[in-house]
């Protein structure tokens, strides 16, 4: 097969594709596997449902740039599921994901943590193989090759955050970014325009088509079809720029196997779709990190869309199985506005005293560790679309409330004069004494708080335990000799961290289990370098 | 069965005539759910809300194509629902969503805001998602939020080797 990026809007006939190994999405864990496998000389084809991200003419003579214009209004539209419209089965959550040429890694804010050691812990006792010490290379691989590195450029909400941590002797510490000479823009959650974020469709899907890999874009796979334990066919249509079917197909018959990495809501509904839901194991137990959030009104103007958005947090309340990350980060008209529940005068007062003077914080909640819980559920709607039912476990609550209180004492040690709280109706909390407004939220019913999510793990998991285990230690799908699962999905728990590098180093390793079973080299080219950046976490 | 109910609400429903409403042609909405979104984002928004968001209309059912099917259909059922089921009945009658008066349409949004019933607070919270993150969308209402705009549109600070911040005004310090 020609190595390139074929789009699948504009193909005009039914086609039949012959290659290796089939990998479907093309986020963190597609991009990987994709660069992997076609190093040690396999014949790749790329499936991504999200469209192509071209370069096109940039504002100044002769420069090129990605079809990225930073403009909310048109980018959710192309990067995000369902034009980042997306809401769990009863409203009560926002789900930001990507769907497009990389995946999430084109639209995350650029944050790279490795997994928690508590995480890690938990996963052993669930029969995972990983450790922080085992995965030391793949890390060292990820953190090489990006590469991942300290930028201590802070942003107005992350120069707020540290003088309200400092008032509280809290530590507050940078959150090393996957960027190269950062233009500080802002605009990573709409897609960097400058290629300075190293996301999938800069790093390694690009690298993966120059050694032979294709890419099909605009391409939503269907189902899988085999028998015994092998899948034989992958059944894919075309969509257009509108995300509606060309009335194309694409039929894939690949001759050593199919990789799954479309996400934890899009693999486990791939999976249904093609009756492998393993006695109705495939889609359950899928986590979230729920994210609770504040913004500090302060007397002077903050500029609250433009520098690094994300590279300030604190591990402080981290630990345990409801702990959480406080990290900063910058908005934007839309999100901001997306999330106030109100309307009328109250609606543009909100906006013109929060936006232009305001500081963001905000929470990543862990969630996924109580082995009663049921969790989230993936299923699929009348169409076969995928759905995630998913409602705030009760021991996330008392937490969740905590996190707001913690940033709004920060947010008002840092010298704002007012902390908005996005409950439904409005809360704007100006003192402590206002904390038990905040601890009467209740999380738990839909539209009382906004509450995002942008980390879904889990729905696939691999467990040692036979009434959980959808994926086994080496990657494979249960019952299937040549299907392997490489994405968040497979994660037992919420990681309680953000997931890219993980992902990312947990795909390495379902590469090399790959290239291992074939016996093809499966090489570590990046482990140069001095320590990893993350002390002490 | 939503696409039944769909189509009968369709056919039961009358909405205001709005000469605002100047679109003709649509991928997902219909006149009918135009005018209907008017009214609602009117409400959630103010009068006169397309002089800074001209192509709100035409945005939203943009946006419509991206969402999935199931949640495409249950907006627009929403939709239908307001106009049809949220009214008043004042002097004896009973007049619909988007012929109540602006402050009539506003104490229906804030009923459902604060109904015991999640479906109507998730009507609630569609409505004013869509009008507020769509109306927030528009360049015109920037300035109003000291929004400078995205860098893409500062050529000039492409000329520049970087590390060159984006900085419009910024008072940010600049670090070495």
């Amino acid at each position: 097969m020609p190595s390139t990026i074929v789009e699948g809007r504009n193909v005009n006939d039914n086609r039949t594709l012959t290659p290796d190994f089939c990998i479907i999405g093309s986020g963190a864990g597609g991009g990987v596997c994709a660069l992997k496998l076609v190093e040690a000389g396999f014949d790749v084809l790329v499936l991504e449902e999200g469209p192509n991200i071209p370069e096109v003419d940039g504002p100044a003579p002769g420069q090129k740039r990605k079809m990225l214009n930073e403009r909310e209004v048109d980018m959710y539209k192309l990067l995000y599921q369902e034009g980042a419209t997306r809401l769990t089965k009863d409203g009560g959550v926002k789900v930001l994901q990507g769907r497009c040429l990389g995946g999430g890694t084109a639209v995350n804010w650029s944050a790279c943590l490795p997994p928690r050691k508590e995480t890690l812990d938990e996963w052993q006792k669930r029969g995972l193989p990983f450790t922080r010490q085992n995965l030391e290379p793949y890390l060292r691989e990820v953190v090489n090759y990006l590469p991942i590195v300290r930028n201590d450029k802070y942003n107005t909400s992350a120069r707020k955050f540290m003088l309200g941590c400092a008032k509280h002797d809290i530590q507050g510490e940078n959150l090393p970014n996957n960027t190269n000479d950062c233009r500080e823009c802002g605009s990573c959650g709409v897609g960097c325009p400058y290629d300075r974020k190293m996301s999938g469709f800069v790093k390694w899907l690009p690298d993966a088509v120059q050694l032979g890999a294709t890419i099909y874009t605009d391409t939503k796979v269907d189902r899988l079809a085999g028998s015994g334990d092998l899948i034989r066919e992958v059944h894919a249509h075309f969509i257009d720029g509108k995300t509606r079917p060309t009335n194309r197909k694409l039929v894939v018959r690949p001759t050593k196997g199919v990789i799954m990495a479309a996400g934890a809501i899009g693999t486990p509904s791939i999976l249904m779709r093609s009756d492998l839901d393993l006695d109705g194991r495939v889609g359950k137990f899928t986590h979230i990190h729920p994210v609770t959030i504040t913004i500090g009104k302060y007397p002077e103007s903050t500029f609250p869309a433009y520098g690094v958005p994300d590279n300030m947090w604190t591990s402080k309340f981290g630990a345990g199985p409801t702990g959480y990350l406080i990290e900063t980060g910058s908005f934007y008209p839309v999100l901001s506005a997306s999330a106030t529940l109100q309307h009328g005068d109250e609606l543009h007062r909100i906006m013109r005293d929060y936006y232009p003077n305001g500081a963001i914080s905000y929470a990543h909640h862990t969630t996924g560790f109580d082995p009663k819980e049921k969790y989230g559920t993936v299923e699929l709607d009348d169409n076969g679309d995928p759905e995630l039912d998913y409602k705030i476990p009760k021991a996330n609550v008392k937490p969740m409330q905590e996190s707001l209180v913690m940033m709004t004492r920060i947010h008002l040690a840092a010298g704002a004069t007012s902390v908005y709280v996005m409950r439904n109706p409005p809360l704007e909390i100006k003192n402590d004494t206002q904390f038990k407004e905040i601890r009467k939220i209740d999380f738990t019913q839909p539209q009382r708080s906004t509450i995002f999510t942008v980390h879904v793990m889990g729905g696939c998991q691999m467990n040692k335990d036979d009434k959980r285990r959808c994926v086994n230690n080496d990657f494979t799908f249960t019952g299937k000799k040549n299907l392997w699962v490489a994405d968040g999905s497979i994660f037992p728990t919420a990681l309680g961290a953000n997931p890219q590098v993980t992902i990312y180093s947990l795909a390495l390793w379902a590469a090399r289990e790959i290239c291992e079973r074939h016996q093809r080299p499966f090489n570590f080219n990046h482990q140069q370098g001095g320590d990893l950046p993350w002390p002490g976490y | 069965m939503a696409g039944i109910l769909s189509s009968v609400l369709n056919a039961a429903a009358h909405p205001k005539e709005r000469s605002e409403v100047t679109a003709t042609t649509f991928d997902q909405l219909n006149r009918k759910t135009a005018l209907i979104l008017f009214a609602v984002a009117e409400a959630v928004l103010g009068e006169g809300f397309l002089l800074k968001a001209p192509r709100f209309i035409e945005t939203v059912d943009d946006y419509l194509n991206y969402q999935r099917p199931a949640q495409r259909e249950q907006f627009l059922l929403a939709l239908l629902l307001a106009e049809t089921t949220f009214g008043l009945t004042i002097g004896g009658t009973f007049r619909h969503f988007s012929h109540l008066s602006l402050a009539d349409r506003r104490k229906i949004l804030e009923k459902l805001r604060s109904s015991s019933q999640s479906l109507r607070r998730n009507i609630y919270s569609a409505f004013v998602n869509v009008s507020a993150s769509t109306y927030y969308a528009s360049d015109l209402t920037w300035p109003e939020l000291n929004y400078k705009g995205v860098s893409v549109d500062h050529p000039e600070i492409l000329q520049q080797q970087p590390p060159i911040p984006w900085r419009p005004d910024d008072p940010r310090p600049i670090e070495d």
